[in-house]
Order: structure tokens, then sequence, then C-alpha cells
């Protein structure tokens, strides 16, 4: 069943619950697959023709991304960068959407995703996390991303309820949907969005304890500390920690607050995914989840996606019980909180700066997010470069996650042999 | 107080405008946490998760009068 199949049956079923909510207000099944069959009508998309659309914290999101698959189109959720707009001239009818990442290899691609994944997706998320239809699922990261979007199919697809907010930045708000009328509560948290939870709202988490069914999070290592403190605060909470990617789908899931905290481990492949380790300790990955390929990148897809199978640049290694281990990556992509950042990028940005004259991106510790960007930069003689300046040129140009959060001026770049930025000198 | 407030917090999140009447639609939730992190450490006060209301941090000066509020509990 595909997830516009779904709230049809629900809106059938159950027409008065609750499907989404937003600060706006309650949209029922009925009301949503109405607005959704209301919006398909003005669309008049061609069969597997893509639909750009601005990525929003609400409803309309919903209603637009199933509209565009209910006439045969392929939704794009578009970035702050909007290179979706060029990059996406054309696509194939098995493609459902195109969400742009930096995953995998460190370059943002659209990455295409079918509906048989969107689905096979779910079923892995519904079977392994035990998504049922008294969940109120609470939706607080960035819609057009994996993290997000993927929670959106199986909470619908059980027929229960969707709390979108517009981020977890407006906390008191995150904590007051914990006051409706719902049995379960569940939620996908980044590592750095736990840790700040952890940091300035222990008491509002522990408040809420017998009211959370499951937390997962993921795309980013979480620490032994952060999980032991988490499962202190939330002794009756079920505590995932899941490997997935854009490209590859939702893979493996561990429930860590049931088998012990281990970093790194990431369980046992899910019903739909399968999970083995190339002979250079690459994780790869194969099942129904896994992406078609890139959008208008036959090159970039062939370097991934090989008979089935998804290269990723995470290492890692399997135990004897069958559980993913991830250990590293074998690329200089900086991992932020979740969002990866390809230095490169950063440096070919911040090159356009004028008064710099050469800069090099390097991770660098963070209290919060463990990691972030920093630039190192050289200023052009007889400039005076201040960091918000450089932050303020790279805003818009690269997308908000990538724009270093530090910054120092010094007096050159070491640079290997032939000419390229010497990262390992920095690190 | 403002000008050290500023002080602190240009130097952790270079890239906010934090001379904005709408601060808090330029933060991201990292920048809210950390606002308040350094905000409790600075000045020996308890900000807590329902102090980051989009009011307390609707400008610098609306985070100097919850700080100086603060200090006077």
């Amino acid at each position: 069943m595909s997830l516009e199949e779904a709230i049809g049956h629900y809106a059938r079923l159950t027409p008065d619950k609750a499907a989404v909510i937003t600060a706006g207000g309650t949209l029922s099944y009925a009301a949503l697959w109405e607005r959704i069959r209301q919006k398909a009508d003005t669309l008049k998309l061609r069969e597997g023709e893509p639909y750009v659309f601005p990525t929003t914290q609400d409803a309309d999101f919903i209603v637009t991304y199933c509209a565009v698959h209910l006439c045969g189109g392929v939704a794009v959720p578009r970035s702050v960068s909007g290179n979706e707009i060029v990059n996406c001239k054309s696509s194939n009818s098995k493609c459902s959407s195109i969400l742009f990442t930096t995953g995998t290899t460190g370059t943002s691609k659209g990455v295409i995703v079918s509906g048989e994944a969107w689905t096979a997706n779910a079923e892995n998320l519904i079977d392994r996390l035990g998504f049922t239809s008294d969940l109120l699922f609470i939706i607080c990261g960035p819609l057009n991303h994996l993290g997000s979007l993927s929670k959106v199919y199986p909470t619908l697809m059980c027929g229960a309820t969707l709390y979108i907010l517009e981020s977890l930045k407006d906390l008191p708000a995150f904590f007051s949907v914990f006051s409706l009328p719902f049995r379960k509560f569940a939620t996908f948290l980044v590592p750095s969005s736990i840790r700040m939870l952890l940091q300035v709202a222990p008491k509002e988490l522990a408040a809420v304890s017998r009211k959370i069914d499951f937390i997962e999070t993921g795309a980013a290592a979480i620490s032994r500390h952060d999980m032991e403190r988490l499962c202190q605060l939330l002794p009756h909470s079920r505590l995932f920690n899941t490997y997935a990617s854009t490209e590859t789908g939702i893979i493996c899931s561990y429930e860590f607050s049931r088998y012990g905290c281990e970093p790194g481990l990431l369980g046992k492949p899910m019903k739909h995914s399968s999970v083995r380790i190339g002979e250079d300790g690459r994780v790869i990955c194969s099942g129904r989840t896994i992406m078609s390929g890139y959008a208008e990148s036959p090159e970039a897809t062939a370097q991934v996606l090989r008979h089935g199978e998804v290269f990723t640049s995470d290492t890692g290694f399997i135990d004897n019980e069958g559980m993913l281990h991830l250990q590293g990556r074998l690329d200089d992509v900086i991992n932020v909180g979740g969002y990866k950042v390809n230095p490169s990028e950063v440096e070919d940005a911040a090159a356009g700066f004028q008064p710099i004259a050469d800069c090099i991106c390097i991770p660098a510790p963070h209290i919060l997010l463990g990691t972030v960007p920093k630039l190192l930069y050289v200023p052009r003689q007889g400039k005076e470069v201040k960091p918000r300046d450089i932050a303020d040129y790279l805003k818009g140009r690269i997308e908000s996650y990538k724009v270093p959060l530090l910054y120092e001026a010094v007096d050159a770049i070491r640079r290997t042999y032939n000419g390229k930025p010497d990262r390992k000198a920095y690190t | 107080m403002k000008e050290r407030i500023i002080e602190l917090l240009s130097a952790a999140l270079p890239t906010v405008d934090l001379e904005s009447d709408f601060l808090f639609s330029e933060l991201d939730s990292l920048g809210v946490t950390t606002i308040l992190m350094l905000l409790s450490e600075e000045y020996g006060i308890e900000l807590e998760a329902k102090d980051a209301t989009p009011k307390n941090l609707q400008s610098i000066d609306a985070i100097v009068k919850m700080v100086q509020g603060k200090m006077k509990v």
C-alpha cells in the first residue's frame, strides 16, 4: 500500500481522526485526503514529471507531497540552495521523490527514491520500532530530509497522528505537545538534539517520560554518556539507534535501552534490508529500501550503486550476532549533528569571497554538535576580514548547516604536493 | 551587561545577526541552546527550556531583560 492509498483508506475508516497537527490546527484523515485530491486537480503533472516545491514545516507540505504522487509526478522538496531546479529536468516513472543530500558522496545530489523503497522503509520502521495507530509522532526536523520524511510514512500508514513542529528551537512548544490527549508519543532526534535536551531540559524530559513510547536517533554517532543519561531519564521508553541514509534507506536499528548502551552499535538489518562489509571495511547495503540512483548523474550513480548494492563511505564490521558496528568514514565529510558537510564545497564557496586569499575547512570539536566545520582563512593583503562577513557571504550560497561555526585567520594554508588542501596536517 | 552578552554570543554564533529585532527567527535549535548554556554559565543563573520562548529571545534587549530577571530571583 502506498502512502496516498493509506491516507485514502483511513479517510474512509477513521475519517475524523487527526492525521496531521501543527501550530495552525488539525487536519483529520478525511480533510487531509480531500485537500490532497483538490491539490492534485490543480497540479496537472505528466507521469514522472518532477515537481519542485518549497519545504515548509506544515500540513501544506504533506498535502503537496502526496498530491504530486497522486498525479503520478515526482515530488522534489526544495532546499535552501535551490539546486533542484536545474538538476531535475527529467526523471523516470518509477521515481516517487528526489531528495537532495550530501550523504554518501559528500557532494550535493538528488537521490531518486522509488515508491517501493518508501513502502519498504515504512515497513522496516513499523516492524522494528513498533508504530501503532494510537501514536502521536512528533516531527521536529526538516521534512525534505530522510530522518523526518521517512517517519511520515509509517505514521500515516498505521493510521496514527503526526505533529509537525517548525524545529526543536522552541522548546516550550515541543514539550507542550505532550499535553495533547494521546496515550503514546514518539519522535526522531539527531544526537545533537538529544545532547541539547539533556543539557537544558532534563527535568522537562523526565516529566514526560511515561508518555514517550520511543525515541529514535541516528544520522550521527551518539556517545555512551548521552545514551546512558537518556536511559536514566526515560526508564519507560524504548530508545533506538538507527543506521540509515538517503541512498540506502532505513537499514538497521538497535534498541539500546533494552540491550545496552554501546556506541556505534546499530543492530541487525531490518526485514527488507541486508548489509555486508567490503574488503576495505566499507559498509555495503542492499534490499528494497535502496535508492534508484542520482538524478541527472549516471557517473555518480555508478560510483555508489553497483549490482543492486549501495557502497557507502562508512566503515564498520558485523559481529557474531549479525549486528552492524560503525567505526568511521572513508572520506573527508564532516558530520555536523547528522548533516553531512563536504569541506571542499565550503572551500569552493568561500573562495569566491574577495577579501579571502586562501582557506581550508576542517572539523573542530563542539560541545553540542560533536563536530562542526571550522574555516581557517588567509586575509588578502591589507584587508580586514570579520568572521561574520564570511558567514554572511556563505549564507544563501550553501545550506545553513554547512556554514562554518568557527573561524580563524592564519598566515598560510598548508597544501599537498599537488596543491590540494592538506587536511591531514590539521587533524 | 549588553556589551558582554553581545561579545559572548558573537564569538559562539558568528553567523547570527545579533542586532536583529527578529533574533529568535534567526536562531536554530543549536543557537537557542548555546545562548541558554553560555548565559547560565556566565551569570551563574539557571536558564531552562521553559525560558527559551520567542519573546525572551526576540532581541538582545529581551535577552538582557531575561538575564536581569533571573539574577533578581
